[in-house]
C-alpha cells in the first residue's frame, strides 16, 4: 500500500520536473504525453494501493509511513510522513483519474496554445501538490501542500498571462487563499503550542479526550474552517472563484471543479475529531455551505457566461459538501465529492469543447442549436446536467440526497433549516442547469456563422474523456444505494465514523421529495426558455443578482481602498520625506563634504610641500610629549 | 674636545635646515628647490656627523656618506627632469603644474 | 690658546655656512645660488673638520663641491637665461605660512632637542685619533654597513639609467635632428 502511495505522489512530480527541466528541447506534444503519462503511472499507483487495502480486514487499511524528520526544534517534531488510508485512498483516486483524464483532454484544447509545455508541467506540478496534501501523513505536511496548490492554482489562472483580467484573477485567487492559509498556520500555532505536536493521532486524540479547553478547540477548529472555506470559495471568500474561470477550461475542471476547491471537505473530514469536540464550529460550517448553495444557486440564474454558470454551480455543491460535514456525515460528504468530481469535471469539458468549437466564444447569448452539430457532446453535457439536478438514475442523485437526508436525520431546528434549505437549493439547481443546457444546446444557432469551426464533433483525445466521465457519473452513482449497497459508506467508515446515519426510509423519502423540487425547477426553466424570456425578470432582485450580491464592491470598499489608501499614505508621509530624502540628503551631504575636501587638492606643489611641513613638526611634537 | 660642545652644532644644523626648508616652500625655480634640498641634506649630515662625535661610534659619518651617494643620485635625476621641462619648453615654474588638482 | 682658535674657527665656519645658505635661497641669479651653495659645503667641510669627521670633510669636497655642483653649474649654463629666478608669485597665504612652518620647524627642532637630549649632549665621547679616518669608514662599511653600502651603490645605479633615460631625445625630436634627404 505504501508502495502505492509513493508512486502516486512521486510520479507526478516526476513529470513535472522532467518537463521544466527539458525545457525547449522536447516538443509541445511530447509535453503533453509526458504530463498525460505521469498523472496516470500516479493513478496507477493508486490503484495498487487500493487493491493492496481491498484485500485487507477493514481494520488493516491505514498505513503511517515517514521518509525522514524533516522538522524538529526542541520537543517538536515532522517528519515527512504519508498516510495511505480510505479517506486519502478515495481522494488519490479522484485526484490522479480525473486528473489524468481532464490532462489528455487538454492535449486537445490546447493543442496551438503558446507555451503549452509550462502548462502541463504546472498540470503535473498541481496533481503532485494536490496528492501530497491528501496524502499527507500530519498537519505540516497538510499545510505545506495547501500552499502549494494554491500557488498551482496561481500559476495556471494566470497562464494567459498577457491578459490584465487573467493576471488580476489570479493575484484575487492567491489572496484570497493565502488569508485561508494564515488563518489555518495560526490554528497549527496553537496546536503546536497546546498539544506540542502536529501528527494527526495526538492532535485528535487531545481534541477528543477534553484535553483542550473549549476555547482553544473552537480557535483552532475556526482557523481550520477559515482555511477550509477559502479553498473551497465559500462564503464569505467565494469571489475569487468566478474570477478564476480566466484560467483555460481544462484547469477550471481539474482545478475549480474536481480538486482543489473539494479540499476544505478533505480537511474538515480528515480533522473531524477536532471539529466534533467545537460543534459549535462545525455547526457554523453547515450553516456557511448552506448559504453559499442558496447564494450561488441564485447567483448562477442571471449569468451569461457558460463557465461562470458552472462556476458558481460548483461551489453551490461544495456548499452541500460542507452541509454534509457539518452534520457530521462525513461518508456522504465525501462521496458527493467524488460523485460531484465526475459530472463537474465532465459539465466543464463538455463546455470546452463548446467553446473551441465556437472559436473561443462563451456567451451563452450567442450559442444554441449545438444539438445538432455537436451530437456527442450534446449527449455527455445532458447526463452531466441531470446528474448535477441529482435525477436518477445518474450520481448526483445518490449523493445529494443522502446528505439531505442526513440533515433530516440530524434534527433540530438545525437540521430543520439545513434541510429546507437543501432542498431549496435543489429547486435551484434545476432552474440554472436546464436554463444552461436549453441556451446552449437546444433551440435556433445563434452563433456567427464564421465562429463556427467546420470539424465537426472535437478530436478523440477531448471526447474520450468527456465519455469516460459521462461513464462514470452514470454508474458512480451505484456505490451508495441506500439499504441495499453501500460500499463506499463502508469503506470510509473505519477512519471517519459518521455523526448521523439516516434511515433506509428517510433517505428514499428525502429523495422523492428532492427529485420533484429539482424536476419542477427544470421544468420552469424549459418553461421560460420556450417563451424566450428570462427566469429572473428585470428590476432590483436581477440587479442584485447581477452584481452577485455586491460582495466583490463590499470587499472592496472594506479592504482593498484602505489598504490602497494606506499604503499612498505611508508612501507619501513616511517613504518620500523620511527615506527617500534621508538618502537622498545622505548622498548629498557626502557630495558636498568631498567637494570641501577637494579644494585641498590644490594642484600645487608647494602646498604639498607646506604640508609635510607642517605635518613634521606636530610630529615631533607629539614625539616630544609621548616620550 | 676642544671648541663647542655638540649641542652647538645641533643649532647650526637646526637652523641650517630651517633655511633649507623656507627656500623650498618659497621658491618657484626649480632649480633652486633642488639646491634648497641639497641644503636641507647638508643639515642632516652635520647632525649626523655631531652625534657620530657625541657617541665615539662612525656610524653616523657612515651613515653621512650615503646620504651624499644619495643626494647625488637624487641632483642626477632632478635636473635631468629641469632639463627635459626645459627641453619641451615648459615654463620653469613649480606652480605651474597643476595636473594633480582636485 | 687652541680653544679659542678652534672657537674662531668654529664660529667663522658656522656663519659662512648658515650666511651662504640665506643666499642660496634668497638670491634670484641661479649662478649665485649654486656659487653660494659650494661655499657652504666648504664651510660644512670645516665643522666636519672640526667634528673629527676627516673623511666625511673630504668627500663632501671631492664628490659634492667638485661633482654633484659641476653638474649643477652645467645644467644653468644650458639653461642660460631661462633658469633666471626671481621672486615673484604664489599667494599671499603660501609665503606667509611656508615662513611660519619653518620658523616652527626650527623651534619645535630645537626645543625638542634641548628639552630631550639635556643632559645627554654635554657628555663627549673620548676617541683616538683613528677616529673618522678612511681605515675606519671602510672597515665600517664593509663589516657592519654593508648592506648600506650594497644599496647605496644600486641607487646610483638606478639614478645613472634615469639620467640617461631622462636625456633621451624623442623619437620626434630625433627625426627632426636627422638632415633631411632630398626630395
Amino acid at each position: 500500500m505504501v508502495f502505492g502511495g509513493w508512486l502516486c505522489l512521486l510520479a507526478p512530480l516526476a513529470g513535472f520536473l522532467a518537463i521544466t527541466l527539458a525545457g525547449t528541447r522536447i516538443s509541445r506534444n511530447q509535453a503533453g504525453v509526458l504530463s498525460t503519462a505521469s498523472v496516470f503511472a500516479g493513478f496507477a499507483g493508486a490503484v495498487i494501493a487500493f487493491v493492496d487495502a481491498l484485500g485487507r480486514s477493514p481494520d488493516d487499511r491505514s498505513e503511517l509511513t515517514t521518509a525522514w524528520t524533516w522538522l524538529t526544534a526542541g520537543d517538536f517534531k515532522a517528519g515527512v510522513e504519508l498516510l495511505v488510508d480510505p479517506l486519502s485512498l478515495v481522494m488519490m483516486l479522484v485526484v490522479t483519474g480525473i486528473g489524468g483524464l481532464i490532462v489528455l483532454y487538454s492535449n486537445g484544447y490546447m493543442a496551438g496554445e503558446d507555451e503549452e509545455r509550462r502548462y502541463f508541467a504546472y498540470m503535473a506540478f498541481f496533481v503532485f501538490s494536490m496528492l501530497l496534501l491528501v496524502e499527507a501523513g500530519n498537519l505540516l505536511l497538510l499545510l505545506v501542500g495547501w500552499g502549494l496548490v494554491g500557488l498551482a492554482s496561481y500559476l495556471l489562472i494566470g497562464f494567459y498571462h498577457e491578459r490584465p483580467s487573467a493576471v488580476l484573477a489570479a493575484k484575487k485567487a492567491f489572496i484570497m487563499n493565502a488569508l485561508g492559509d494564515a488563518v489555518m498556520a495560526l490554528a497549527f500555532f496553537l496546536t503546536i503550542a497546546k498539544v506540542g505536536s502536529l501528527d494527526f493521532a495526538p492532535v485528535f486524540d487531545a481534541a477528543s479526550s477534553g484535553a483542550l479547553s473549549d476555547t482553544v478547540v473552537t480557535l483552532i477548529a475556526l482557523g481550520l474552517l477559515g482555511g477550509a472555506v477559502a479553498k473551497s470559495a465559500q462564503i464569505p471568500l467565494h469571489t475569487w472563484l468566478p474570477d478564476a474561470m480566466e484560467g483555460p477550461t481544462p484547469v477550471s475542471a481539474l482545478i475549480h471543479a474536481a480538486t482543489m476547491v473539494t479540499a476544505g471537505v478533505y480537511l474538515i473530514c480528515r480533522t473531524h475529531p477536532v471539529f466534533e469536540a467545537a460543534p459549535d464550529v462545525q455547526h457554523l460550517a453547515a450553516l456557511l455551505g448552506l448559504a453559499t448553495l442558496l447564494v450561488a444557486g441564485v447567483v448562477a440564474l442571471v449569468q451569461w457566461d457558460i463557465k461562470r454558470v458552472i462556476a458558481y454551480s460548483t461551489m453551490s455543491q461544495i456548499g452541500y459538501m460542507f452541509l454534509g460535514a457539518g452534520v457530521g456525515a462525513y461518508g456522504f460528504a465525501m462521496f458527493h465529492l467524488v460523485t460531484h468530481a465526475f459530472f463537474k469535471a465532465l459539465l466543464f469539458l463538455t463546455a470546452g469543447i463548446v467553446i473551441h468549437h465556437l472559436s473561443g466564444e462563451q456567451d451563452i447569448r450567442k450559442m444554441g442549436g449545438l444539438r445538432r452539430e455537436l451530437p456527442i457532446t450534446h449527449a455527455t453535457f445532458l447526463i452531466g446536467t441531470l446528474a448535477l439536478v441529482a435525477i436518477p438514475p445518474f450520481a448526483g442523485f445518490w449523493s445529494k440526497d443522502a446528505i439531505l437526508a442526513s440533515a433530516l436525520a440530524s434534527g433540530g431546528a438545525l437540521g430543520w433549516v439545513l434541510y429546507i434549505g437543501g432542498l431549496i437549493g435543489t429547486f435551484l439547481t434545476g432552474l440554472y442547469a436546464l436554463r444552461l443546457y436549453f441556451y446552449v444546446f437546444r433551440g435556433e444557432p445563434r452563433h456567427a456563422e464564421h465562429a463556427a469551426e467546420d470539424h465537426g464533433e472535437a478530436p478523440p483525445t477531448m471526447i474520450v474523456p468527456a465519455l469516460v466521465l459521462a461513464l462514470g457519473s452514470t454508474v458512480v452513482g451505484f456505490l451508495a444505494i441506500p439499504g441495499v449497497w453501500e460500499p463506499f459508506e463502508d469503506w470510509l467508515a473505519p477512519v471517519v465514523e459518521p455523526l448521523v446515519t439516516p434511515s433506509a426510509t428517510e433517505e428514499w423519502l428525502t429523495s422523492l421529495v428532492a427529485v420533484s423540487f429539482g424536476t419542477v425547477g427544470g421544468y420552469l426553466a424549459w418553461r421560460a426558455f420556450r417563451a424566450g424570456r428570462e427566469i429572473v425578470a428585470d428590476g432590483a432582485v436581477r440587479r442584485a443578482l447581477e452584481h452577485k450580491l455586491w460582495f466583490d464592491e463590499l470587499y472592496d470598499a472594506l479592504f482593498s481602498r484602505p489598504a490602497q489608501a494606506l499604503a499612498v499614505r505611508l508612501r507619501d508621509d513616511v517613504e518620500q520625506p523620511v527615506v527617500q530624502r534621508g538618502l537622498d540628503e545622505i548622498a548629498e551631504g557626502t557630495l558636498d563634504a568631498s567637494a570641501v575636501m577637494g579644494r585641498a587638492q590644490s594642484g600645487l606643489l608647494r602646498t604639498y610641500a607646506l604640508t609635510f611641513a607642517v605635518s613634521v613638526s606636530i610630529l615631533t611634537l607629539v614625539f616630544l610629549v609621548v616620550r | 674636545m676642544s671648541g663647542p660642545d655638540i649641542p652647538w652644532y645641533l643649532a647650526v644644523a637646526s637652523i641650517l635646515f630651517t633655511i633649507g626648508v623656507a627656500g623650498v616652500l618659497l621658491r618657484r625655480s626649480p632649480l633652486i628647490v633642488l639646491l634648497s634640498l641639497e641644503i636641507m641634506l647638508n643639515a642632516a649630515n652635520l647632525a649626523f656627523v655631531g652625534f657620530s662625535r657625541l657617541h665615539g661610534e662612525m656610524d653616523g659619518q657612515v651613515f653621512a656618506l650615503s646620504v651624499m651617494a644619495v643626494a647625488a643620485a637624487e641632483v642626477c635625476v632632478g635636473l635631468g627632469l629641469i632639463v627635459a621641462m626645459a627641453r619641451r619648453r615648459l615654463d620653469l615654474d613649480v606652480d605651474a603644474f597643476t595636473e594633480l588638482k582636485g | 690658546m687652541g680653544n679659542f682658535l678652534t672657537w674662531v674657527v668654529w664660529l667663522v665656519a658656522a656663519a659662512a655656512c648658515l650666511g651662504t645658505g640665506l643666499r642660496v635661497v634668497t638670491a634670484s641669479n641661479p649662478f649665485a645660488s649654486a656659487l653660494s651653495l659650494i661655499g657652504n659645503l666648504a664651510s660644512l667641510a670645516v665643522l666636519y673638520l672640526l667634528a673629527s669627521g676627516e673623511f666625511v670633510a673630504a668627500a663632501q669636497v671631492l664628490v659634492y663641491a667638485g661633482a654633484v655642483m659641476v653638474m649643477f653649474l652645467f645644467v644653468i649654463a644650458y639653461l642660460g637665461g631661462r633658469a633666471d629666478a626671481p621672486w615673484a608669485g604664489g599667494t599671499r597665504l603660501i609665503q606667509v605660512s611656508a615662513v611660519v612652518a619653518a620658523v616652527s620647524l626650527l623651534a619645535v627642532t630645537l626645543v625638542a632637542v634641548g628639552l630631550e637630549a639635556g643632559d645627554q649632549l654635554s657628555k663627549e665621547a673620548d676617541v683616538t685619533r683613528s677616529f673618522g679616518s678612511p681605515a675606519g669608514i671602510g672597515e665600517l662599511f664593509l663589516t657592519d654597513q654593508l648592506l648600506a653600502f650594497e644599496i647605496t651603490s644600486i641607487v646610483l645605479l638606478v639614478a645613472a639609467i634615469g639620467g640617461v633615460v631622462l636625456g633621451m631625445r624623442s623619437r620626434a625630436e630625433q627625426e627632426a635632428d636627422r638632415p633631411r634627404a632630398a626630395p
